[in-house]
């Protein structure tokens, strides 16, 4: 196994672990660096950094005082595990090379106990890909009486959950359910709606010529396929007029609205109150007011 | 004349202070501005006991409270850009932000209900959502001091 896998997964293990307790430590009889490292760090591999904050050269001896990293450490745990998730999920490509060079420096920082700029090596990578891949984050977050609570995300880069000390990466399409008291369990495939609404009207691309009305051009008539279980919609208009519609049916006349390019989107409410996948569409509104003169005939 | 202007300019502020109502805390921070607002929407205040019904351009400032009641909704608007959609059946706070000068930040606590929340340029914004059992952070979590 190569050095750099087994150091990356030591700082998995130490990531699904529970948080180090800041402060010191004294080193137990016949305690091994691993084994200190495990119990301070929660990774076995970790022991060249304890050393490394420690200042110290070698392993040190039964009943030596060790300090153990705090908060610092735990941020660049964190950075460095969203900028793996980020990678994970990126296509191939000059930015993903260029985070994943970043990632290496990362962890490497952390081997050497420079957790600020661990975290920062690591930061830089999930915004490299975060800005490569220029999507919005969209996720929906639902709360029980009992205070379960369910997060799903819809799209773009993954969210993390954090309970009890632990962190979880949710992706797009995933959804993750915590129990109060207890630590975040295993991301489940999203139970929601598996398609987005089917969209009938306006046709894509189309070039709509309507009449003056209040506010601009109308009525622009929104229509689409019932999705099931849902319980209404959302309806956004970005262009001209950006304007969000809430409705129950699916279908919303708006009287006018002002010409220009639009794209409509549309989401299902589902039951728990949080949205469905989105289903987008383009349209154009043009003035199309025809002019009808009638002239007299000169016929008898 | 030297003597004579900081007279003329402390006057009108002179006079400000002597009609003034008595001194108030300083103001805070818009954290989120409602909209779309559907329904029964009701805000209470941090420094107040009463809920009041919300109307769209409401403002929400730390610690305040937000309820939609059943069949009702609103948006939160923040100035990030981030917008979070609260749905029927909703209790939120407001929660206090120490975000980093540049750092655009916003937090929610949801006590019960649900929100959905959409950050359109994740890679310079970061909503934290929290809630009895669990954070969730979205966008660019690490905030460096």
């Amino acid at each position: 196994m190569s050095r750099a896998l087994t150091a990356a997964l030591a700082l998995l293990a130490s990531a699904a672990t529970a948080p180090p307790t800041p402060g010191g430590t004294v080193v137990r009889p016949g305690e091994s660096l691993a084994q200190l490292a495990a119990r301070t760090l929660g990774s076995e591999g970790a022991g060249p950094e304890l050393l490394a904050f420690n200042h110290l050269e070698g392993a040190p001896a039964a009943g030596t005082q060790v300090q153990v990293p705090g908060p610092e450490r735990a941020r660049a745990v964190a950075a460095i595990g969203s900028a793996r998730s980020a990678i994970g999920q990126s296509p191939p490509g000059s930015a993903r090379t260029e985070a994943e060079a970043r990632l290496a420096e990362a962890e490497s920082l952390l081997a050497r106990a420079r957790y600020a700029e661990a975290a920062a090596q690591a930061d830089g990578a999930w915004k490299l890909l975060a800005e490569a891949r220029g999507e919005r984050s969209h996720f929906a977050v639902a709360v029980e009486p009992d205070g379960r609570t369910r997060v799903a995300v819809r799209e773009g880069v993954p969210v993390r959950v954090e309970a009890q000390g632990r962190a979880r990466a949710v992706r797009a399409g995933e959804t993750l359910t915590v129990v109060r008291g207890e630590s975040p369990g295993t991301p489940q495939l999203d139970a929601g709606p598996a398609e987005p609404p089917i969209l009938i009207s306006p046709e894509p691309g189309l070039k709509l010529a309507l009449e003056p009305a209040p506010g601009g051009l109308g009525p622009v008539r929104f229509a689409w396929k019932p999705v099931p279980d849902a319980t209404g919609y959302v309806l956004e208009l970005a262009g001209p007029r950006k304007q969000t519609l809430r409705t129950t049916q699916p279908v919303v006349t708006v009287p006018g609205l002002p010409a220009g390019k639009y794209r409509w989107t549309v989401r299902a409410v589902q039951g728990d109150g949080t949205l469905g996948p989105p289903a987008t569409r383009a349209v154009q509104l043009v003035p199309g007011r025809i002019k009808l003169e009638v002239k007299e005939t000169p016929w008898q | 004349m030297a003597l004579c202007l900081p007279l003329l300019v402390c006057a009108p502020a002179c006079r400000r202070d002597a009609q003034a109502p008595p001194a108030q805390a300083p103001k805070q921070s818009v954290r989120a501005t409602l909209a779309q607002v559907n329904g029964s929407v009701s805000v209470k205040r941090a420094t107040g006991d009463e809920w009041q019904a919300a109307v769209n351009g409401t403002t929400l400032y730390d610690d305040d409270k937000l309820r939609t009641e059943r069949g009702s909704s609103a948006e939160l608007h923040f100035p990030s850009g981030t917008v979070v959609v609260v749905s029927e059946d909703t209790l939120l706070g407001i929660a206090e932000t120490r975000a980093a000068p540049g750092r655009p930040q916003a937090d929610v606590t949801v006590l019960r209900g649900a929100v959905d929340a959409t950050l359109d340029r994740p890679a310079n914004q970061s909503l934290t959502v929290g809630t009895p059992a669990a954070t969730v952070r979205a966008g660019r979590e690490i905030v460096f001091q």
